[in-house]
């Protein structure tokens, strides 16, 4: 099995899983223990890892909150905000990941009002159309810095800047750029910005949200008791969890530079191989500003759960989930039919993808598509279309 | 995989008899479904002194409709028209194992093959 859905989750780097260990065993103190050296040692750690992920980001170590994930990290920023304004406007993207949309949607039950903004068949939004969405009342502008599905990098240091304008607060779910793009979150100019470990070759079941200083003052906590973490998030923190979130950061850091470009070139003979061996495929989103390692792509004339059935050697994720008959929301706002969200198939390539692999994928897919066109009675047709 | 058994996996992933027949006197044709509805399938038979003697499909669909139509033009292989009109639906669902969510693709393999043993017969009858 050939594993190309690293959007979806990556294994645990083995340098960051040794790092890990003594922190289940000999090294089990609690890092709010002030009274003995575990406690001390659990708590180095932690804060040695809060330096690992706030370089990786940009951020200073006193801006990083440890969550339990990407999803609290949203919770926490969308919640934590809406808890402690007087503002009742909230300016998202109908492509935004379901953690941002679904507590965004709450705030809707609850009397807010929500604009949740179209995107083109490119997924790109026009900041001028977010800032024209903007007016005193918005509290918050959430968007998505790369696209969990279709990759795309969306233009969010410029929505940053129109939003602060109108003096609304900016977060970025920034879970799939991170460790794959340089990032600064000052420079981007958010106040808030949402990460997952898992993402980036550490364990499952931790995360961060950055919260620029200052902005704590204009939130409150969404999970409460301890006190931990500047008041944001009570809770024992995940000392293991976080010793390897800081590792998988501080891995991802020496290597960003190169791999970034290796993603890129492996993407693009993926790209390549597909048009050449497949035919028929179209990508899904603009092809660039997009994250290296992403290509989502729609097969023609072939039906897309018998595709991703028949994809037995490869692991990629679809428009459809299995014996689902809902597609993709977000292929939909594209414009994508129903049948064509279906037959897309999301490609995430990784830090251990070799060329090998990718052809591997290709000539798998080919072969897949090929007997699916055959036995297709439009088959036929499509070809006498192509000429 | 969830959902679907093993008798719909391994016939979707190998499947028998997929092709066309080349129109001629002792071929029916039968098609069911539409492309709207997500399952189209076609369904050919040969048919010498009313038995079919050979029988082809094409189809788009989910796993279940290629599963479906494939199990279906497997069972008209060889059987004599009379028998072939006894097929049913329910008989494929049991067989395959569908989830109720995918049982109407059977529906749509049936319809498909006694289209074309309807167009056999009545070719059959012209002859005659």
């Amino acid at each position: 099995m050939i594993y190309l859905d690293h959007h979806a989750t990556t294994p645990v780097d083995s340098r960051v899983l040794e790092v890990m260990l003594p922190f289940f065993t000999d090294l089990y103190g609690n890092a709010s223990s002030r009274t003995h050296q575990a406690g001390w040692v659990a708590h180095d750690a932690v804060e040695r890892a809060r330096k690992q992920v706030a370089a990786l980001m940009g951020a200073d170590a006193r801006e990083v909150v440890f969550t339990s994930g990407a999803t609290e990290a949203n919770h926490l920023a969308i919640a934590g905000v809406a808890a402690a304004t007087n503002r009742r406007h909230v300016v998202t993207l109908v492509t935004e990941h379901k953690a941002v949309l679904e507590p965004v949607r709450r705030l809707a039950t609850e009397g807010w009002s929500v604009t949740e903004l179209t995107v083109p068949s490119t997924g790109l939004i026009d900041p001028a159309e977010v800032g024209a969405a903007i007016t005193p009342a918005t509290a918050l502008v959430s968007v998505m810095l790369a696209h969990n599905e279709i990759g795309v990098i969306q233009p969010v240091a410029e929505i940053a800047r129109l939003a602060h304008n109108h003096g609304a607060l900016v977060h970025t779910d920034a879970v799939q750029a991170f460790g794959k793009l340089p990032l600064d979150v000052h420079a981007l100019g958010v106040d808030l910005a949402s990460f997952s470990a898992h993402k980036v070759y550490g364990p499952k079941g931790v995360g961060a949200l950055f919260v620029a200083r200052g902005v704590e003052k204009r939130m409150r906590p969404a999970v409460i008791g301890g006190g931990q973490e500047r008041g944001l998030r009570g809770g024992t923190l995940n000392v293991p969890g976080i010793v390897g979130f800081g590792a998988a950061c501080a891995v991802a850091a020496t290597e960003l530079p190169s791999e970034s470009g290796r993603l890129a070139q492996l993407r693009d003979r993926l790209w390549q191989g597909l048009l050449a061996q497949v035919g028929d495929v179209t990508v899904n989103g603009a092809i660039a500003p997009r994250l290296p390692g992403n290509l989502n792509v729609q097969v023609a004339g072939v039906e897309g759960e018998s595709l991703l059935l028949g994809l037995t050697e490869i692991a990629v994720s679809s428009g459809a989930a299995c014996l689902s008959a809902d597609p993709s929301h977000v292929l939909r706002s594209l414009g994508l039919s129903r049948d064509a969200a279906l037959a897309s198939l999301r490609f995430g390539l990784g830090r251990f993808t070799t060329a090998a692999d990718v052809d591997r994928a290709v000539a798998h897919v080919a072969e897949v598509v090929t007997y699916l066109r055959a036995t297709s009675p439009m088959a036929r047709a499509a070809a006498g279309a192509r000429g | 995989m969830p959902g679907y058994s093993a008798a719909v996996l391994d016939r979707m992933r190998n499947p028998q008899r997929v092709g066309t027949l080349p129109e001629s006197a002792e071929v029916g044709t039968g098609e069911a479904g539409s492309l709207d509805a997500g399952t189209f399938a076609r369904i050919q038979v040969r048919v010498r002194q009313g038995r079919i003697v050979e029988a082809r499909f094409k189809v788009f669909g989910c796993s279940a409709a290629i599963a479906a139509t494939g199990l279906v033009t497997e069972w008209l292989e060889g059987a004599s028209l009379e028998d072939a009109r006894r097929f049913t639906a329910e008989r494929v669902v049991e067989h395959l194992d569908l989830p109720a969510e995918r049982a109407h693709v059977a529906g749509v393999a049936v319809d498909a093959a006694r289209q074309a043993v309807r167009d056999a017969g009545e070719k059959a009858g012209q002859q005659s």
